[in-house]
């Protein structure tokens, strides 16, 4: 992702979130890559105090690359796109770990991101992870009373706040959205490779080898090495039966509570989750009450992210186009699957269309599943009857026959159960989404995700999507029967598609303006004329997908560019409301006008965002599902 | 110009290639594209209340940075501005005067405050260390790890003169970060970290003086050649005896 507006993208959410400096910083490094300081010093012209402090605290955050080399001893920095781009997805990820794990976790995440990484024992001493602070801020500037009540109270806050924090650590933990920081990840990747190739070469016994052998021997040490060191994995430990920690409950309690209980933890947050935590340890096992290790530092772990927000983006595709029951049944299997996968694909960049390989997910056994399914959801209702087996969804007649069905398998209940999953699972399996798929292992049905064939499935969509949107139902028509046939003489293409000479024609020739679609020329004889020459279109997703790419970013990068203006242009009156005594009691200090003012202002900075926010999304599904 | 000698009322050959979208089959149109077409604007859908709740946590978090110890901005800071030309000639004589609201108005940072939180020092690179923790001495060996000496003195030949204006522009940010200090400290904060820090910095100022001293006095002063130099011209005089400013001052 260097072009030249990812460069810029970056570079203004640096700004967007750390300010000026580190933004100077930022973009100097990515106009020249890597640096020592005082190359640094020169090119970005701060000085020393600002550049030591500000690498500092960039590294802190993980937003620059250091590496000292062996040779001359001088430290160079690199700038970290990936953790730049990351910025903007913070709200989507804390919006995730809100509706997955509870307010409180999503405010651990926060506190973990915006410390960058942090430590557990530091974690444990700041005051805003104290489970109290929900009421004190309630309370506001309300009578001493509380207070004395909340210093009797605060003997035993000692004791449950850790007991608070650390299985809401743990839980992140175990479900892979944290992990521990190691010394290499603070290296980038080449210089990672290059110093794991340089060890593995200087063993003893590996210079012995010669040619190809050694060859082989080094790639693959290296790459084992580079495991190893990268590797901050904390879900191993913390794993209990395949199942991360705080994730069975939920299950357990069954469906009547989970709704009822997400919308106590919305006001009244911390008795309840108290409760819960009692619950967690309770249930879970003893084991569950030792704190995590003191001295532990973790960060946020975003690959494991993005698999959870793909495996989001595949329910929303479910659906589209099956019933809330059978998406549940889907979410069940997507959820297990996500606790045993690490990152979205093996291969840093996505390989070029035609030439991905199927790679599987964990098989999930279907006896799994049906632990995993809610027992009180409603199976029967969204699919057909079951004596004659037919996976198309008859709605019609659904009803009558139910209520037969239902009476009839009371009796024999858990085979059946089991069986009606499968069906819904089937369902999910059939074209055009395929969104599963099932096999057998030794005699048990299984049921996985073909992951590289949904991904490449949402990228086009979202590719379909956008063409129709630009040039029409037609060109939308011309564009799948390109790319399901490949390259096409005019005539066929006419043929096939079945649409008027001119319409054709003008519809091509706008895409190709576009550059979504090309023009191959194939000469029949040496001199290339003209009219002995066939012309084939020919629709590449691979290239469309990389302009849209980086049309995405620069059209995120405007947005932002945006945001600054309009905030340049009410600079005054924001700087107003910022102001420490108005900040927070915005009806006393300010007149109507300026309510309705810092209104708008809020619903403008909202839409812009969030517009970023959804382009985002595509960058995803282009870039890194 | 007749090409592939094409007769009047026939196409040219390749015509039917045509570039242009709108007349596939005929002549190229040629007319002048309106002036102000109608263009519709493209209108983003409203939010749902999943993506607000997506921008409000962004918007937390990011405030939360802003507010954060690392946020700092370049104004004020900027090393280039001398004392009384540019930061002077744009002030606002309007707004700008300090005024009593002022005291609550959000205070920016020019420099990230480091001090105040612990960090794991190994994953910083050692030329920062000095900055992260203060009391760190670069030379004393930490946690069992011994400082292999600094190899800075070798040069990698083709970096040389680039060196040298380095050094230069090192001494004038560093003689222009002085007075943004004392600015710095106007402002209130940071108070405890900029001291220490200015501390080094002077250090290393005489460092580099010195080493200037060297190489721009170099020329002018022998000390060899002191009492020999001198004493061709006042032997002369007649006051030979001394040689030298000690005489001359008593006159």
């Amino acid at each position: 992702m260097t072009s030249q507006y990812a460069a810029e993208l970056c570079a203004l959410l640096v700004e967007d979130n750390f300010g000026e400096l580190f933004a100077r910083i930022f973009s100097t490094l990515q106009r020249y890559d890597r640096l020592s300081l005082p190359r640094l010093k020169f090119y970005s012209r701060l000085s020393d105090r600002q550049l030591r402090h500000g690498l500092a605290a960039m590294i802190q955050h993980h937003l620059v690359y250091h590496y000292t080399s062996y040779d001359d001893g001088v430290t160079y920095y690199q700038p970290n796109l990936q953790a730049a781009y990351y910025l903007v997805r913070s709200g989507k990820i804390l919006e995730f770990i809100q509706e997955r794990l509870g307010k409180y976790a999503a405010t651990l995440m926060a506190t973990i991101m915006f410390l960058g990484h942090a430590q557990v024992g530091y974690l444990e001493t700041l005051p805003e992870l104290q489970p109290e602070q929900p009421k004190t801020n309630g309370v506001n500037g309300e009578a001493e009373g509380e207070k004395t009540e909340e210093q009797m109270n605060g003997h035993d806050e000692h004791s449950e706040q850790p007991a608070l924090l650390h299985p809401t650590l743990k839980a992140l933990a175990s479900h892979g959205y944290i992990f521990r920081v190691r010394d290499a990840q603070f290296q980038s990747y080449a210089d990672n490779a290059l110093d794991a190739e340089r060890a593995i070469k200087s063993r003893p016994d590996v210079k012995q080898l010669k040619g190809k052998k050694l060859d082989e021997t080094v790639l693959e040490g290296t790459v084992t090495l580079l495991k190893e060191r990268l590797d901050g994995d904390l879900t191993r430990g913390l794993m209990h039966n395949g199942l991360p920690r705080g994730a069975k409950r939920r299950h357990a309690n069954g469906s009547m509570d989970a709704p009822n209980k997400r919308s106590r933890v919305d006001y009244a947050a911390d008795e309840d989750e108290e409760e819960e935590e009692n619950e967690w340890s309770d249930d879970d096992m003893g084991g569950d009450t030792t704190p995590m290790e003191l001295g532990m530092v973790v960060r946020v772990n975003y690959e494991k992210l993005d698999v959870a927000l793909r495996n989001r983006r595949f329910l929303d595709l479910a659906e589209l186009s099956s019933s809330p029951a059978t998406r549940q049944v889907y979410e069940c299997l997507l959820r297990r699957i996500e606790y045993q996968t690490k990152q979205c694909r093996d291969s840093a960049e996505i390989p070029r269309e035609g030439e991905e390989g199927e790679q599987y997910s964990v098989p999930i056994a279907l006896s799994a599943l049906t632990e995993e399914v809610d027992p009180q959801l409603d199976l029967t209702g969204s699919i057909g009857p079951m004596e004659i087996s037919q996976p198309v969804n008859r709605r019609g007649k659904r009803p009558l026959e139910d209520s037969v069905n239902g009476t009839d398998r009371d009796g024999s209940d858990a085979p059946s159960r089991t069986y009606e999953i499968d069906q819904h699972l089937s369902l999910l399996s059939q074209p055009p989404y395929n969104l599963t798929s099932k096999r057998m292992l030794s005699g048990l049905i299984t049921w996985t995700v073909e992951f590289r064939h949904l991904a490449r499935k949402l990228r086009h969509l979202e590719l379909e999507r956008m063409i129709e949107a630009r040039y029409g139902d037609v060109a939308l028509r011309v564009i799948r029967v390109l790319h399901a046939k490949g390259k096409l003489d005019e005539k066929r293409l006419q043929e096939i598609s079945l649409l008027p000479f001119k319409d054709l024609r003008q519809v091509l020739a706008s895409m190709q303006a576009g550059g979504f679609v090309d023009l191959q020329e194939v000469p029949r004889d040496a001199q290339r004329q003209p009219s002995r020459t066939i012309y084939l279109w020919f629709y590449d997703p691979d290239r469309i997908r990389n302009s849209i790419l980086e049309d995405t970013y620069k059209a995120m990068s405007r947005c932002l560019q945006r945001l600054r203006f309009e905030r340049n242009r009410l600079k005054e009156f924001l700087e107003k409301t910022e102001r420490s005594d108005v900040k927070g009691n915005e009806e006393r200090y300010l007149s109507q006008a300026e309510l309705t003012l810092l209104d708008q202002w809020k619903s403008k900075e909202a839409l812009l965002l969030g517009e970023v926010a959804r382009l985002d999304e595509m960058v995803a599904v282009m870039r890194d599902y | 110009m007749s090409r592939f000698g094409a007769k009047k009322g026939r196409k040219l050959p390749g015509a039917e290639f045509t570039w242009e979208a709108s007349d596939p089959s005929g002549e190229p149109d040629t007319a002048p594209t309106p002036l102000f077409p109608k263009y519709t604007v493209p209108r983003a859908r409203p939010l749902t209340a999943t993506e607000q709740l997506q921008v409000d946590l962004y918007r937390t978090l990011r405030e939360r940075f802003h507010d954060g110890p690392y946020y700092s901005i370049l104004e004020g800071a900027a090393s280039a501005s001398k004392k009384d030309s540019a930061a002077r000639a744009s002030f606002d004589p309007f707004h700008g005067m300090p005024s009593y609201s002022g005291k609550y108005v959000k205070k920016k940072r020019a420099l990230p405050r480091i001090l105040g939180r612990q960090y794991v020092m190994k994953f910083f690179p050692r030329e920062l260390w000095g900055t992260i923790q203060p009391s760190f001495k670069p030379d004393a060996a930490m946690d069992g790890y011994v400082p292999q000496g600094a190899r800075a003195g070798v040069k990698r030949g083709f970096e040389d003169d680039e060196e040298e204006e380095d050094e230069e522009t090192a001494k004038r940010t560093k003689t222009g970060e002085e007075g943004e200090g004392a600015e710095g400290d106007d402002d209130g904060e940071g108070d405890i970290l900029d001291e220490e820090e200015e501390g080094q910095g002077e250090e290393e100022i005489e460092d580099d003086d010195f080493e200037d001293d060297d190489d721009e006095m170099g020329g002018d002063y022998n000390a060899e050649q002191y009492f020999d130099g001198g004493d061709d011209e006042y032997g002369d005089d007649g006051f030979g005896d001394g040689g030298g400013g000690g005489d001359e001052d008593t006159y």
